[in-house]
Order: C-alpha cells, then sequence, then structure tokens
C-alpha cells in the first residue's frame, strides 16, 4: 500500500463528549433554579419566618424507643443558603465542565429545590411547631409509591440491557393489579396474589417479546397499543366482574412486618425494616437483577445482546432466547409491582397505577439504565409523586400539578443530554434479524 | 488446519451466490479470496462459518466432513472470524468481548475476569499482540480494535483464521502492522483465508490467489501474477489500472478559498488557514491521511458546516456560510464520503435518488407538485447514460451494490451543469471496474471544464487523477505538488514535513 504515508491522529483514542455547549446550558439552568429558589422561597418569606424540620414520626412517635427532637430554622436563611448552594453548584458547572458528574450534580440540585419547596410550604410566622416537616414520614409515605416504581424500573432495566424497549410497563402495572386483587381476595393470600401478578406481567411481556422478536415489529408501537388494550380491557373487566362480585376485589391491604430491633433504629428502622413483604422483596430484587447484569455470564450476555446482538451472535449466544427470557422476566417483575401497589391501596380501580409505569421508565432513564441509578431515581420521583398525591397535608400553597409534572420536567433535562451522556444500550429497541 | 470446501452451493431464492464452489487451505498458508464486491466471497465465509448453510456441497476439516449448526460450532471446531464490521461491543472492555461466548466462570455463573485476563495476556504475549485487556474497546483505535478481534479468535483456538476485509477501514500503517501479524500466525502453523479486492495487498501477502467471479471460482493465481493479470481475472476482461487522461489545460480559477478556518464537532479547529485555488478543466487532488480536516474543509465549501473565517470564492462569488441548497444552485457539485448516509435516502427509490439535489426544479416539479413522468423519464436516461445496473429504477436504492449506489450519485451530480466538483473519497470500497467507471467520469466533466476537487486518502487515486496535488496535514496544506513527484515526497508531506529539499 501506500508506502509514504505515515499516520498523523489515526493513533490518538477517540474521545468523546457531551458538546461543552450542552454542560453550560445545564449549568445556566441550574444557576437560574438557584437564583430562583434564593429569591422566591428565601428572600421571598419575612424574615420573622421558621420552618421546623423533624425526624420524629407522629404515628409511632408513642411506640418508637427514640426521639429526634425538632429542628426549627429560619426560612429566609435556610432557603438563601440552599439557593446559594445550588447557584454555587450551577456555577462549578459552568466554570469547570466537568465531563462526569453532571448527572450526580443535578440530582442533588433537585432534592436541594424539593427541600427548599418544603421549608418553605412549612414556614410559620414565628418559631411555633404548629405546622412542620417530618422528614421521616414522607420518606415511610413515599417508599409506597417508590417501591412500585423501582419494581417497575427494575423491569425496564431487564427488558432495555437485552434491547427490548419495555414502554409497557404501565400495563404490566395494570395486569399485576387487577390479577393480583382478584387473587388476594379469593385466597386472602398475598402470596398467591404475587405469584398471580407474575404470570399475568410476565404474559403481557411474552406477547412484548414475542411481537418484538419474532415479527420485528416496532416496540414502541407494541407498548402503547398493550397499555392502551390493558387499560380498557381492565375497566370492562371491572365493570362485568368486580362490580357485580365486590367480594372479588374485597380490598384487604397488606400489613407491615416489622424486622426486631433493625426496626428500632432512628429513621432507617421505619423506612427499611418496618415494611410490607413486598419491600423487602424489592430490596433482594434490586441487587439480584444487578448482579445478575453485571456479575454473571448471563448478564454479560444480555448486555453483549443489547449492544450489539451481531456480535453477540458470532460467538454462539442466541440473540432471540436471551430477549424472550429478559422480556418475560421483565413482565413478571413489572407484575408483581402491580400487585405491590395492590397490597398497599386494597382495592383495583380502573386507572389506579396513573402512569406510575411511565414515571418507573423516566427513573430508568435518569438512572442510566443501571439498577442503582434507576433506585435513586425512583426515590427522587416517588417523593414528588407523593408530595403531589399529599400537599393538603403537608399544607404546600402550590397546585398538584406542578409537582406532577416533575419526574417528566427533570427526564427532559436528563434525555435531551443536557446533563450528561445518557447512552441507552446501542441495540435498543431495534429488531434484531440474523444473517 | 488443512480446510477443504467441495462443491459448495448457496442459493437466496432464483439468485446463485455461490456456485458449487471448491478451495483447499493448507496449515500454515495464507490463501486469498479475491473478486470483486459482490462475487460472493463473503456469502463463501458465512456458510464456512456456520451463519449460513449451503444448498450442496461440504466442508471438509482435516479430511473430516463437518456441519455447523450455527458459528459458535465453528468457533469450537476452530475457525476464527475477523469481520470486515467488527464484532465488537463497542462499550465493553477487552477482556470481555474477547471472552464473551466462552467466560470462564466461578460459583454462581458469575464471570471469572482475573482468569479472562490473565488468558488475555498469555495469548498476547504468545503471538505478540499487544493491547490492554481493561481498555474500553471504543475508546482503541481502529488497528487496535482489529487487534481485539483476531485475539478473540486466537483466544477459542482458532486454527484457520478468516480475514473479512481486513484492511478496509486501516490506514496504511496499521495495514503494514496486519500483514506482519498475519505472517507471524501463518509462521506459527495457523492457516489464513484473506478476503480482499485489492490487489496491491493479494500480491504482498497471499501464498495462493484464488479468484471468484460471481459465485464461481474462475481460476487460481500465484501471488507474482501481474497485478493487471489479477485484475481481468477478477473482473472478466481488460482492465486499464492507470487512468487515461490527457494534460490538463487549466483556465480561470473557479473556486477560490482563502484563510479558511472551520471547526470540527468538537469545537476544535480542524481546518486551520487553508487556501487553495481550483481551476476550470483542472483536477486538484487532495491528499492527506484521513482525519487531517478534509472531510470539515469538503463540508465547509458544501455549506453542510460553518466557516469561522476566510472566505469561499466561486466564479468571483462569495459563497461562504451559503446554505447547501445555495452550494447546489451555485453549482457546486458534491460526491460525499460516505454515500450511504449523506449521498443517498436509502429506502427511496432509484428515480428519487436521482432527483434529490433538484426537487423543485422543473420538469421535476410543476406547480408544487412532483412531475413523475419526468422523473422516471430522467432516471431511465440516467441508467442507460451512467449504466446503473438495477432490476427497475423504483427499486429501492438499499438493494442496489455499492459500485451502483455510487453510479447513481455520480449520475445525480454530474448530469446538471456544474461549475465545480467536490467529490470526497469517490472510490472507496468499490471493485475495480466501478473505480474505472467513476475515475472515467470524473476526467470526462474535467475535459468539459468543469474545476474538480477530489478527496481521497489512497495514494494511489490521488496520483492518477490529480492535474496537481494538493496536501494536507494537521488542518493546513503542507505542500502543493505536480503528480509527476515521487510517493515518498507526497507521503512525507503528509506526514507534516514541509520542507522537500532533502528528498
Amino acid at each position: 500500500m501506500s508506502a509514504g504515508i505515515t499516520e498523523a491522529r489515526a493513533d490518538a483514542p477517540v474521545v468523546r463528549k457531551v458538546p461543552r455547549g450542552r454542560t453550560r446550558v445545564i449549568g445556566v439552568i441550574m444557576v437560574v433554579i438557584g437564583l430562583f429558589t434564593l429569591v422566591a422561597f428565601g428572600l421571598n418569606t419575612s424574615s420573622k419566618a421558621h420552618s421546623a424540620l423533624t425526624f420524629s414520626p407522629v404515628d409511632i412517635i408513642s411506640n418508637a424507643p427514640w426521639h429526634l427532637g425538632t429542628l426549627t430554622l429560619l426560612t429566609l436563611w435556610t432557603n438563601v443558603v440552599l439557593g446559594l448552594v445550588m447557584t454555587a453548584i450551577g456555577i462549578e458547572v459552568l466554570w469547570r465542565q466537568p465531563r462526569r458528574g453532571v448527572m450526580g450534580r443535578f440530582g442533588l440540585v433537585s432534592v436541594l429545590f424539593l427541600l427548599a419547596l418544603l421549608f418553605w410550604a412549612v414556614r410559620t410566622p414565628g418559631p411555633s411547631q404548629v405546622s412542620f416537616i417530618d422528614l421521616t414520614s414522607i420518606l415511610v409515605g413515599s417508599s409506597e409509591v417508590t417501591m412500585v416504581l423501582i419494581f417497575g424500573s427494575l423491569s425496564g432495566v431487564m427488558c432495555e440491557r437485552a434491547g427490548v424497549v419495555n414502554i409497557a410497563i404501565e400495563g404490566q402495572f395494570i395486569a399485576g393489579a387487577f390479577v393480583g386483587a382478584m387473587v388476594a381476595s379469593t385466597t386472602n393470600n398475598y402470596f398467591y396474589a404475587a405469584i398471580g401478578g407474575l404470570v399475568a406481567g410476565g404474559i403481557i411481556g411474552w406477547i412484548l417479546a414475542f411481537l418484538a422478536v419474532r415479527y420485528l415489529s416496532d416496540q414502541i408501537i407494541v407498548g402503547v397499543v398493550l397499555v392502551t388494550m390493558l387499560s380498557s380491557l381492565s375497566s370492562y373487566l371491572n365493570l362485568q366482574i368486580f362490580t357485580p362480585y365486590p367480594n372479588l376485589n374485597t380490598g384487604n391491604v397488606l400489613g407491615n412486618f416489622a424486622i426486631p430491633l433493625l426496626d428500632k433504629i432512628p429513621i432507617i428502622g421505619p423506612v427499611f425494616f418496618n415494611q410490607s413483604a413486598f419491600f423487602y422483596l424489592m430490596l433482594l430484587l434490586i441487587g439480584a437483577v444487578s448482579f445478575a447484569l453485571f456479575k454473571t455470564r448471563y448478564g454479560l450476555h444480555v448486555r453483549a445482546v443489547g449492544e450489539h446482538p451481531h456480535a453477540a451472535a458470532t460467538v454462539g449466544i442466541n440473540v432471540a432466547r436471551v430477549r424472550y427470557i429478559n422480556v418475560v422476566l421483565g413482565g413478571a417483575i413489572a407484575g408483581v409491582g402491580g400487585v405491590a401497589f395492590i397490597s398497599q391501596q386494597g382495592q383495583f380501580q380502573p386507572g389506579i397505577t396513573s402512569g406510575l409505569g411511565y414515571i418507573a421508565l423516566a427513573a430508568m432513564i435518569f438512572g442510566r439504565w443501571r439498577p442503582s441509578g434507576a433506585v435513586v431515581a425512583c426515590v427522587l420521583f416517588g417523593m414528588s409523586v407523593y408530595l403531589a398525591d399529599n400537599l393538603q397535608t403537608y399544607n404546600i400553597p402550590i397546585s398538584t400539578e406542578i409537582l406532577t409534572m416533575f419526574p417528566y420536567i427533570i427526564t427532559i433535562f436528563v434525555v435531551s443530554g443536557l446533563v450528561g451522556r445518557v447512552r441507552a444500550p446501542a441495540a435498543d429497541g431495534q429488531p434484531y434479524l440474523a444473517g | 488446519m488443512r480446510l477443504e470446501l467441495r462443491g459448495i452451493t448457496k442459493r437466496f431464492g432464483s439468485f446463485t451466490a455461490n456456485d458449487s464452489i471448491s478451495i483447499t487451505v493448507e496449515p500454515g498458508q495464507i490463501h486469498c479470496l479475491l473478486g470483486e464486491n459482490g462475487a460472493g466471497k463473503s456469502t463463501l465465509m458465512n456458510v464456512l462459518f456456520g451463519l449460513l448453510h449451503p444448498e450442496e456441497g461440504e466442508v471438509l476439516i482435516d479430511g473430516e466432513v463437518t456441519k455447523f449448526a450455527d458459528s459458535g460450532e465453528a468457533v469450537r471446531r476452530g475457525i476464527g472470524m475477523v469481520h470486515q464490521h467488527f464484532m465488537l461491543v463497542p462499550v465493553f472492555s477487552v477482556a470481555e468481548n474477547v471472552v464473551l461466548g466462552f467466560e470462564p466462570t466461578k460459583s454462581f455463573d458469575r464471570v471469572d475476569y482475573k482468569r479472562a485476563t490473565e488468558e488475555i495476556r498469555r495469548i498476547s504475549k504468545e503471538f505478540s499482540l499487544e493491547v490492554d485487556p481493561d481498555a474500553i474497546v471504543e475508546n482503541l483505535p481502529i488497528g487496535l480494535q482489529q487487534r481485539v478481534e483476531i485475539l478473540k479468535a486466537l483466544s477459542h483456538d482458532a486454527e484457520l483464521l478468516i480475514l473479512d476485509e481486513p484492511t478496509a477501514v486501516l490506514t496504511p500503517q496499521e495495514i503494514d502492522a496486519l500483514m506482519s501479524i498475519m505472517r507471524s500466525l501463518a509462521a506459527s502453523g495457523k492457516s489464513i483465508l484473506f478476503i480482499s479486492h485489492k490487489l496491491k495487498e493479494v500480491k504482498a501477502i497471499s501464498d495462493v490467489i484464488t479468484v471468484i467471479r460471481q459465485g464461481k471460482v474462475v481460476g487460481t493465481a500465484e501471488p507474482t501474477a501481474s497485478e493487471k493479470e489479477l485484475a481481468s481475472l477478477m473482473v472478466g476482461r481488460e482492465v486499464i489500472l492507470t487512468v487515461e487522461k490527457t494534460p490538463s489545460t487549466p483556465g480561470a480559477n473557479v473556486l477560490e478559498i482563502r484563510d479558511l478556518v472551520v471547526h470540527d464537532d468538537r469545537g476544535l479547529i480542524a481546518v486551520n488557514g487553508v487556501s487553495l485555488d481550483v481551476r476550470a478543466g483542472e483536477i486538484l487532488a487532495l491528499a492527506g491521511v484521513q482525519g487531517n480536516g478534509q472531510t470539515e474543509l469538503v463540508e465547509a465549501i458544501t455549506g453542510l458546516r460553518r466557516v469561522e473565517s476566510g472566505t469561499v470564492t466561486l466564479k468571483g462569488r462569495d459563497v461562504t456560510n451559503v446554505t447547501p441548497r445555495q452550494a447546489l444552485d451555485a453549482g457546486i457539485g458534491h460526491i460525499p464520503e460516505d454515500r450511504q448516509r449523506f449521498g443517498l435516502v436509502l429506502s427511496m427509490s432509484l428515480a428519487d435518488n436521482l432527483v434529490l439535489n433538484t426537487p423543485k426544479r422543473a420538469p421535476f416539479a410543476k406547480h408544487g407538485t412532483r412531475n413523475l413522468r419526468a422523473i422516471d423519464q430522467n432516471a431511465r436516461d440516467r441508467v442507460e447514460d451512467f449504466d446503473i445496473r438495477a432490476t427497475s429504477i423504483r427499486e429501492p436504492v438499499s438493494s442496489l451494490s455499492g459500485g451502483n449506489q455510487q453510479k447513481v450519485i455520480v449520475a445525480r451530480e454530474l448530469s446538471r451543469t456544474l461549475q465545480v466538483l467536490i467529490a470526497s473519497q469517490p472510490t472507496r470500497g468499490l471493485d475495480v471496474g466501478s473505480i474505472e467507471y467513476v475515475h472515467h467520469q470524473i476526467v470526462q466533466q474535467r475535459n468539459e471544464g468543469n474545476g474538480s476537487l477530489i478527496v481521497s486518502s489512497e495514494l494511489d487515486e490521488v496520483m492518477a487523477l490529480g492535474d496537481r496535488i494538493a496536501v494536507m496535514f494537521a488542518g493546513k496544506i503542507s505542500g502543493i505538488v505536480d503528480p509527476s513527484v515521487s510517493r515518498q515526497a507526497i507521503g512525507l508531506l503528509m506526514a507534516g514535513e514541509t520542507n522537500l529539499e532533502h528528498v
């Protein structure tokens, strides 16, 4: 070949990074959020206003062996400081334009924003303790919806890591919730209900896999169709079955199971160790999915199939089989999530899942297709969903809809690539045709 | 390993891709399979690798008839394949890629990366293929990625390596490195089946050459055969390897580029103050190793990339930072570097692709609607004039061969009145016959008085086509020379040397 040519830049490693402009944009956004917090939630409040913060849950205060007292803060200065911290983080991002960790900083700013909002909402004109934020009960209260979200996003991780977009998480929730309610009512046993939900969600997963893998259908369209169909079907069946036979939808709520001693730990105890069986199952599942995906041989195959199915096929991995298995398992996990939801809500009602499946999907994206990241995102989103549903309780004078939008607004920032490199598995959503 | 293919026939519907092909590869031999694109080389390799199943014929390994249900089985029987498009997961580490599908495991199905890494280091050492097992594949240069592919095959104890067009993506230095790897592998007893259509390489590396054409073996040759003999065997007729052209009679400057500065995608300076003149009736060939700013320069001229400073003037008219539409209308013809991504809309028909650059113009559009009759007539004429091989003008261009796809672009760009033609890598990935054809067309339009700027990283092409040769290095023009200078001299310019006194 051409003998005289010497390579110039061919040897330099390929460096890919987020275009600097985008990092700048997110820096500006964080500065704006910070300044907004500073002014609206800080300077805007009376200098005498106080916000009280406690960690002792009201409902278990009587038998809790611990009491952490109440922290009373001057709303103005607390929020000014929070706002300044957020602004500083934004300026730091603007200034240094770090390549990594922008996502984490953005998450932190989001959490600080929620906190500042809470402080502002519960402020009282003087240092009385009439209204206060009880962080522990917010954590406990939101853990219910967070748990359901985590089931959903683990389902998403399972499917998308294998290259199948599971936008039907919502549908699997519905199927699981419906079947779960029915089985729980007839057997009075949530173990059987969980099995029922597992099968129901698995079947929906199988339909998705069948159409996506066998018939190479557009996975997003199939997913949307499944959700629409299941939400109508569940309304219809609700009318046909649950309305005439209310004893099939009795709505018994699964009680909590406190783990001795551990549940007495301040804050952590009520949040982690006085929960329902489904919560403990979820904790196990987080570990199991992470381990399976990132440590095992099977997980390596799954990720290879999601990134480069042809490469996987050339080393003898059966792409179709891996996708079938993962999507069915993913569907089953979301199905159990639906049962978990019912175990807290009691009765099934049409529309009960109210878009949680989509928030779970968003959390999975925010979590960069990793179980650990998804869990953090679910906690954040779960809290905002919980607060949106319980604004009255916390006396927050803003409309529900604003808070309901919160997870989606954050997701838009995340998927726009402003926050850092969010990269889906390369073959995510792409049908694989052998040959 | 001694591999024998006996009478392999593979059909796709009525099309016979492989017609009773028989080949024998001896242990330690580098056996080259030479053929044009579409001759059936890749099909044959996929049959051998268990990805496709032949209708007739058998595969013998060391004299024993063997059938592979899938490629995993082929791998277990000692066949390793280095694919043209690497079968590597970009986000995985080298170690993960190498062990994929054959992972050493610990308890609970865990992958034993420690053992994997040790194994890779051992094989690296044994065959002197150095690569860091922990590096992420996408961060490695192409040449090293290919090394990982080879390593992967060797780690599965491959005795026969299939290399499918391995040089297509490599720089000349990487090609040299690959060839020495191939030689040392053969010396250690591995058999190598090397697929290529590049005559120089084939002659340089092979022990035996088998030529296939239209699915059949048309002959075997010794590496001592001349390039001309090999080419005519491959194409099936006499091939002129040099471009026939008369000396140019350059006129006035058509395209004047002054102190052009252009950034790349990362915002770094890619074109750093380039000035060039392209004259009427002249081909200015722009040589250089890929990645020295040629792509950005072409994009800036054609309106696809913003010019930071400097000017582009077309026949006295300022066309700096015009839109692509305005650039086309001003008479700039563009044959883009990546024909499938930028030159064609693959899912659209041949006829539609032929009017992509003039969709709003009469006669192809009337009163805001498309004039299908004129579009079809145009397509039939172009197919005829430019010898585009297609079953129908309604056929999506994706179903055409690479050579014919390029002909579609050439036909589209050259069938309107141009001032200047900008062509990037106009013959990349094409077979000898198509290269000959594209070169002929480029010379033809030069003779008609157009100015041409031809960007190529193939030195042969630059020297064959250029009336003048400009060499680009690190965003600057390192020299403009006459095509009569030596290859070495141009090579030095490509390396950034600007002082040619001592050559």
